[in-house]
């Protein structure tokens, strides 16, 4: 990859890439992460975390040497993530048509 | 320490100072108005001349709310929120809970703002977003707020743009971290007499990195409240509830336990006010009553921390006996390592969870990073000074907002004590920010020489702050006796801290002049 390639894809991994990967970070943790003695950990904490999430993926793509382990820990905390989430989208017209039986 | 190679410390160099650059001043304007917004509540009753210390809730108000309720069509009796308004007077909003088209969670009902005696002063009907809005008496304060809060632009891009001014913030406090070489030794170098931009950088340093904790936790906490409701619930609700905010709502912030709708008048609630106090040794901030009118009705006091603690504290009645139920952290109906975290922000982002010396240092460290923000923009323009006449108008923008907007706000104060015993004030007090601000800007534009601006917007600082309490007076506020008399400190309190804040402005800049006068007759002697 050329330097002027290389320099634009950290760029775009440092400003919307970790954008996009924190926010969907956030609404895959609310399906995964422990309720909590109250039930609301996993709906709460995401929402906390956020900020620190999207600092975390700035740095890391502004300061990792390796631009290719930049984009293995975003593309990686993105689909698994997107994953989570697609999975209770699919399974929800399951869920409520098996209900209905 | 930290030891990053040279490459990554010349990018954080870039990173913190194009952070800064590019964001800066949008950030100055939203840190400098909540340094002030800190003490809201204080410019508030000193600025409206509030003199009453006992809450509304220590007065009886359950027979108000009562009539209230008579008179509120049945359509908005679904739940009730309490609190205080103007001089501890009492705010009653019954509403009813929507949900707007967009899947925006809103409330909808009648807002009736009391007097001290009880009695209607005012009634609003409509969304919290139309009835809450700035009122004679308090239009200043909410003018700080709302210009911190969202700069006064609509909902929700405001609260998005003060939200990524918190990032930018957050690039700024880590990266500035980063790029100490030494950060012990940098934290305690100041030398007064190098050549000005080193002692420019030494002053920006050490204050940069004593503020950075601080820096850190405002972006961070600031960062969560503009984004919460923008873009974390929608989102969040989305992916667990399928978009259903008001599940997202119940489950967080809901009342765990089986709906009993038979209809049951409310218990005595001067009762559970009377109650809740002694438990908590303070008034509530705040009541809600949810299911008013019902069975399952249930009353929730809002209230500060206690001493030591930082999280508010929240207890739960029976609304249809008054009886006490149970304390709740502020969020879930039990303790959590999620609720605790989300309650705690609100007390570290405003700095009130120690009385009035929290505040005193919240505002203490929001000073130091409007100067680090200054600062940090004029040192980048000086090093590329040499090189680049044209960013002489960033210079003069600088100038322009540093100093013309804690004038302007100023300005906005004086505005308000003289239009509020007209009736005015709402109007004027943002028209006389808007016309201080053009009125920097002009003199930016006409001022030739920028140390005569920076002088000028100085002098126009301390004037002011020094004038403000005697206009105060003069508009009819009340004196000192009488605030003594009445046990209300904080308007003595305000006095002093103007007076002592523009007494500090203009003996400074008289002592740069006498400064200024003997360098250049020592300038003038050889050649004479």
């Amino acid at each position: 990859m050329s330097p002027h390639a290389r320099k634009w894809t950290r760029i775009g991994f440092a400003g919307p890439g970790a954008v996009v990967v924190a926010l969907v970070t956030m609404a895959g943790m609310s399906l995964w992460l422990p309720r909590g003695s109250a039930g609301i950990d996993n709906l709460v904490l995401p929402l906390v975390l956020v900020p620190l999430i999207w600092a975390a993926l700035f740095f890391h793509a502004c300061l990792d040497a390796r631009l290719a382990r930049v984009v293995g820990v975003a593309l990686a905390l993105f689909a698994i993530h997107a994953g989570i989430v697609a999975h209770k989208f699919m399974d929800r017209p399951a869920m409520a048509s098996e209900a209905h039986r | 320490m930290i030891h990053l190679p040279k490459e990554e410390t010349k990018l954080m160099v870039a990173v913190h100072g194009w952070s800064g650059v590019l964001l800066g001043l949008v950030l100055y304007a939203v840190v400098i108005t909540g340094m002030a917004a800190v003490f809201a509540e204080e410019i508030g009753a000193w600025s409206a001349g509030h003199v009453e210390t006992q809450s509304a809730f220590a007065r009886p108000f359950d027979r108000s709310v009562r009539e209230l309720a008579a008179r509120t069509p049945n359509e908005f009796r679904d739940d009730v929120d309490l609190f205080e308004i103007g001089d501890h007077n009492l705010g009653v909003f019954f509403h009813r809970h929507e949900v707007a088209p967009s899947g925006e969670l809103i409330n909808r009902g009648v807002y009736y703002q009391l007097d001290r005696q009880g009695r209607v002063a005012n009634e609003l009907r409509g969304t919290g977003e139309e009835v809450f809005g700035p009122r004679n008496d308090d239009a200043l304060s909410s003018f700080l707020v709302d210009t911190h809060v969202r700069l006064h632009v609509p909902d929700p891009w405001g609260l998005l743009l003060t939200g990524v001014m918190g990032l930018a913030m957050l690039v700024a406090a880590i990266s500035g971290l980063l790029v100490h070489r030494h950060l012990f030794k940098d934290i305690f170098t100041l030398r007064r007499r190098a050549n000005p931009v080193l002692a420019d950088r030494d002053r920006h340093s050490v204050a940069g990195t004593w503020s950075l904790p601080f820096a850190f936790l405002l972006a961070f906490t600031g960062s969560f409240f503009s984004f919460f409701g923008t873009i974390g619930v929608p989102i969040v609700a989305m992916a667990a509830f399928g978009g259903d905010q008001q599940a997202f709502s119940d489950t967080v912030f809901g009342q765990p336990g089986k709906p009993n709708p038979t209809p049951q008048p409310i218990g005595n609630l001067d009762r559970i006010a009377a109650d809740a106090i002694g438990r908590t040794d303070g008034a509530p901030t705040f009541m809600t009553i949810e299911h008013f009118g019902r069975a399952d009705a249930a009353v929730t006091t809002f209230h500060e921390s206690k001493p030591g603690d930082i999280e508010p504290m929240t207890l739960v009645y029976h609304g249809g006996t008054a009886t006490f139920d149970r304390e709740k952290p502020s969020i879930g109906s039990k303790p959590s390592t999620g609720g605790t975290l989300a309650a705690i922000m609100a007390p570290l982002h405003f700095g009130n969870f120690a009385g009035v010396l929290s505040k005193a240092v919240w505002f203490g460290l929001g000073f130091a990073i409007c100067y680090v923000t200054l600062t940090g923009i004029r040192l980048w323009l000086a090093r590329r000074r040499e090189r680049q006449r044209s960013l002489d108008w960033l210079e003069r923008s600088v100038t322009v907002i540093g100093f013309g907007l804690p004038l302007a706000l100023l300005a906005a104060a004086a505005g308000f004590l003289v239009t509020m015993p007209l009736g005015s004030a709402v109007f004027w007090t943002p028209a006389s920010f808007l016309a201080a601000c053009a009125v920097a800007i002009l003199a930016g534009a006409v001022v030739p020489r920028q140390e005569e601006l920076q002088r000028g917007l100085q002098i126009a600082i301390g004037a002011l702050l020094a004038l403000l309490p005697l206009i105060r007076l003069a508009s009819g506020g009340p004196g000192w006796p009488a605030t003594i008399a009445s046990g209300q400190l904080a308007i003595m309190a305000v006095d002093i801290a103007t007076l002592a804040g523009g007494a500090w402005t203009l003996w400074r800049l008289s002592a740069q002049g006498r400064e200024r006068t003997a360098k250049d007759s020592a300038a003038l002697q050889p050649t004479e």
